[in-house]
């Protein structure tokens, strides 16, 4: 019993170190899939060592919702933010939580993938296509296919109310002439789900459970090579884009690691490391990783911003309305 | 430790208010805290938009649906289990009593987790075998039939374990003399045993309805991505994607959540009350029935179930951990460990999970055990009304649904604590003392046993010989009551390691657990690193519950859930 007691106790000893050892270094909140942050910190590490990374990953909207409540409560816990979406940061620029900072690598981006004052940067860009399953019988060109007879009961598409991109994409897309949240019932109707994030779509329509889905380019390109049975589609009306951007908190306990952490994503290794990751990176003259179109050939759809950021909540609801409860 | 003139009374004075003090704090204010907020946020009529939303019918409604369905197959699955068991000469008995318990000890999201890769068109393990339903069609556990089949599953040995215990102590003169009497073993059954055995069938079924009523992972795996949600996933994903904003429908919700179980839990009272008539007579050991050669085919189909109990979904579990990317079937060319290693050695996410899991899990039982050790030696040597209302009060935060805690919890420290102005709203304390709360009872247990069954003389004779408080603990009744106290360390642990619904709304940066980690594995779409990961929890659990067996027969009876 004693010698029990005492591996417990050196259990929990060893345990709090563990814990408390975390205390002084860079937190970063994500919603990029497991894999890609550790990439990233273990990029941005192996660049600045000596520097200690931790971080929390979780759909954006879920890891907004965690940041807020610590925030209300007085102890926001994250310094640094990469994010789905600019909606979501601009509105905490407006609240006046974000740090400014301009960043000496800002000069090779296009002035429209930055804040002016340098609340956020942009770090890639990341579009919402169709996927497909090779087995599937339709070959989907545009979004309407996906109400057709033959998708029913075979689509599914994350949830806004966990995925940033999600959101973005929904408020794009009933953005679009003769789709209006009309197309979103008329998905529902014809029996598509929506829940969870990218993760829970790639899964469902590369082991065959769904057919069709809504999905960010970088996973569906990405298991494709690594030989799922699927394929990605950039539908005729456009797709809709993201471009994770990265944020200092006004609360960071580590300004300085702060800094060079956004300076890292944005410099030529920095976006290398998401070009070898599969995603569109956004510094100018950065080629595409493999599987991609050329960049011009892919058609990005508008968003009105300042007015995605007046109707999240209402969209949400919205959505959830038509989703929530079949 | 005690004064001098605590010595020779037989309890030191700071003891009962220490208790009744630890009690209140871990109980009684959370409780209260979240029934206040209940009930001023509806008398201000705040969030009374969410009951005008069908979106809170239709948790209720599935709540209410899938206990009642997974209650009934529990019932089906439990009952025929514990009846073979005890009244026959089947084989095996220990092995298929510990066989059949294991699955309430897998954390219920590995045990869907486990049964999605089993079915369907996505499991690794039917493509395996080549015979994977066709494309595009459901995933057939993705239903409300799917969810109550797993709480079946998953609460089908409360059932057993209630009615087990009940069955154990049937007066056997009475069977005996019926079977003399040249009665036939179903007349024996209908007419003796089944009528003796209904409160705890009664009770069992409602202990398994309470649990389907709480349960988090099981709906949380395969109800969201069907848009099936129960009352706690509701909870869970209002809390996750609208944030502190929706305190006030959370609390209400939470009440909804807490009548309908505590509407269970006073069912389960009732069948309870006057089960004291049984032991008249002996109870023996002896099985009553012979099956003979039905005993073939009983332990046939009881090692059938549990193949598709327990056996095939771990199966399939290990092999999509094995997998090297989606829709790939598994064999010699494909077999990856990179799961593994991908979780053990690169994903800093992980091992902080394991940390913290460990940790929590560790400082819980231990910490616990400390305050369970005087809080049982209290409750043994001043029995009453207070005893009585103290073991209700630590008992309520046990029964009620995780998620009803979790939002307790988060109601009395979001804000910063009064005096100090700390907070530890998003910290790991608020979960460890959610822990302490939540497995108090479960600490409490096996140690209580061991006080009640200690002759009380021993202590009496040293305290007349002028042995202190301190002193008789430590020489007298630490050493009596050691394997119950290493039980109960054991026992916590293990349920603590594989939490999952109180923390999935208490983590924050840097406090995930293990359920934490897997849930999210899963949900941001690596199924292969949640399965390699719910692997070597499984493992893990496999390895405390055999821990546990070697300290059995040290043990009091009962203390074992799968033993007695």
């Amino acid at each position: 019993m004693k010698t029990l007691l005492g591996a417990f106790t050196a259990l929990v000893a060893a345990s709090l170190i563990a814990v408390s050892a975390h205390a002084e270094n860079l937190v970063l909140y994500t919603s990029q899939p497991n894999e890609d942050a550790q990439a990233t910190v273990d990029a941005f590490k192996a660049a600045n060592p000596g520097v200690d990374v931790e971080w929390v990953r979780d759909g954006t909207t879920k890891i907004m919702a965690k940041l807020m409540a610590e925030i209300e409560a007085g102890n926001p816990v994250a310094d640094v933010l990469l994010i789905a979406d600019t909606v979501t940061l601009q509105r905490m620029k407006e609240a006046g939580q974000l740090l400014n900072y301009t960043s000496p690598e800002a000069a090779n981006y296009d002035a429209a993938l930055y804040d002016v004052d340098g609340a956020y940067y942009s770090t890639k860009m990341i579009t919402t296509g169709i996927i497909y399953n090779t087995a599937a019988s339709l070959k989907p060109a545009g979004w309407k296919d996906l109400t057709e007879p033959e998708a029913k009961g075979l689509v599914t598409m994350p949830s806004p109310l966990t995925s940033g991109a999600a959101l973005i994409h929904a408020q794009t897309l009933t953005g679009i002439d003769g789709f209006g949240w009309d197309y979103y019932k008329a998905l529902a109707e014809n029996g598509a789900t929506a829940a969870g994030g990218n993760g829970g779509v790639l899964k469902a329509v590369a082991t065959g459970e769904k057919a069709y889905g809504m999905v960010v380019d970088f996973m569906a390109v990405r298991e494709k090579a690594k030989g799922a049975p699927v394929e990605f589609v950039f539908p005729a009306e456009g797709v809709s884009a993201v471009t994770e951007p990265v944020a200092i908190l006004k609360t960071a306990r580590n300004v300085d690691t702060a800094k060079k952490f956004v300076d890292f994503l944005l410099s030529e290794p920095g976006q290398q490391v998401s070009v070898k990751l599969g995603y569109i990176p956004a510094r100018n003259g950065a080629a595409l990783p493999e599987g991609f179109p050329a960049r011009d050939s892919i058609k990005v759809l508008p968003i009105d911003a300042a007015a995605a950021v007046k109707n999240s909540e209402g969209d949400l609801k919205t959505f959830s309305g038509i989703f929530g409860t079949n | 430790m005690p004064r001098r003139s605590a010595n020779r009374s037989s309890q030191p004075s700071w003891l009962l208010p220490f208790v009744v003090i630890t009690v209140c704090l871990l109980s009684g204010l959370p409780l209260a805290r979240l029934l206040y907020a209940g009930l001023r946020f509806s008398l201000e009529g705040k969030a009374t938009g969410l009951f005008s939303e069908p979106s809170a019918w239709f948790a209720i409604r599935n709540t209410l649906m899938t206990a009642t369905g997974g209650m009934v197959i529990s019932v089906v699955l439990g009952a025929s289990f514990a009846f073979v068991v005890t009244l026959t000469d089947i084989r095996a008995k220990g092995f298929f009593s510990f066989a059949f318990v294991l699955p309430m000890m897998i954390p219920p999201q590995v045990t869907a987790l486990a049964w999605v890769q089993m079915s369907g068109p996505a499991s690794p393990l039917l493509k395996t075998l080549g015979i994977a339903p066709p494309l595009g069609s459901p995933q057939p556990l993705y239903s409300l039939g799917g969810i109550m089949l797993l709480l079946g599953v998953q609460h089908a040995p409360l059932v057993f374990l209630a009615l087990k215990a009940g069955l154990a102590a049937l007066p056997r003169d009475g069977v005996e003399a019926a079977r003399l009497s040249g009665a036939a073993p179903m007349r024996v059954f209908r007419d003796i045993i089944f009528p003796l055995a209904v409160p705890g069938l009664i009770a069992g079924a409602a202990i398994a309805f309470v649990s389907c009523v709480g349960n988090f992972g099981i709906p949380a795996i395969l109800g969201i991505p069907a848009s099936i949600f129960v009352l706690p996933t509701l909870v869970y994903s209002r809390l996750s994607s609208f944030g502190a904003g929706t305190f006030a429908e959370m609390a209400q919700l939470s009440m909804v959540i807490a009548v309908i179980a505590a509407l269970g839990l006073v069912i389960q009272q009732r069948a309870l009350r006057g089960r004291d008539y049984r032991i008249i007579g002996l109870s023996g050991q002896s099985a009553a029935f012979a099956l003979g050669p039905l005993r073939s085919i009983a332990e046939a189909g009881f090692s059938l179930v549990l193949f598709f109990v327990l056996a095939a979904p771990l199966a399939a579990l290990v092999a999509s951990s094995l997998v090297p990317a989606y829709g790939v079937p598994l064999n010699i060319q494909t077999m990856s460990l990179h799961a593994y290693s991908e979780i053990l050695f690169r994903q800093s996410v992980t091992l902080t999970a394991f940390a913290n899991s460990l940790f929590l899990a560790g400082t819980t039982a231990c910490g616990l055990l400390l305050v369970t050790v005087l809080t049982a030696y209290l409750l043994a040597r001043r029995p009453g009304k207070l005893a009585d209302l103290m073991t209700g009060l630590i008992e309520i935060p046990y029964a009620l649904p995780g998620i009803v805690l979790a939002v307790a919890f988060i109601l009395m420290f979001a804000a910063p604590l009064p005096l100090v102005n700390v907070s530890i709203y998003g910290t790991i304390w608020i979960i460890l003392i959610a822990y302490f709360s939540s497995f108090f009872a479960v600490s409490l247990k096996p140690v209580a046993s061991a006080f009640l069954q200690l002759d009380p003389s021993l202590e009496e004779a040293a305290r007349l010989s002028g042995a202190g408080f301190g002193r008789r603990m430590r020489d007298i009744l630490v050493p009596l009551i050691a394997p119950a106290a290493g039980a109960s360390v054991i026992l916590v642990f293990l349920i603590a390691c594989s939490e999952l619904t109180v923390s999935a709304l208490l983590w924050s940066a840097g406090t995930q657990t293990l359920g934490v980690a897997i849930f999210n594995l899963d949900d941001s779409g690596s199924s292969d690193l949640a399965s390699a990961l719910s692997v070597l929890v499984v493992i893990m659990v496999v390895i405390l519950m055999l821990a546990l067996e070697m300290l059995a027969k040290h043990l009091p009876r009962g203390v074992l859930p799968w033993r007695n």
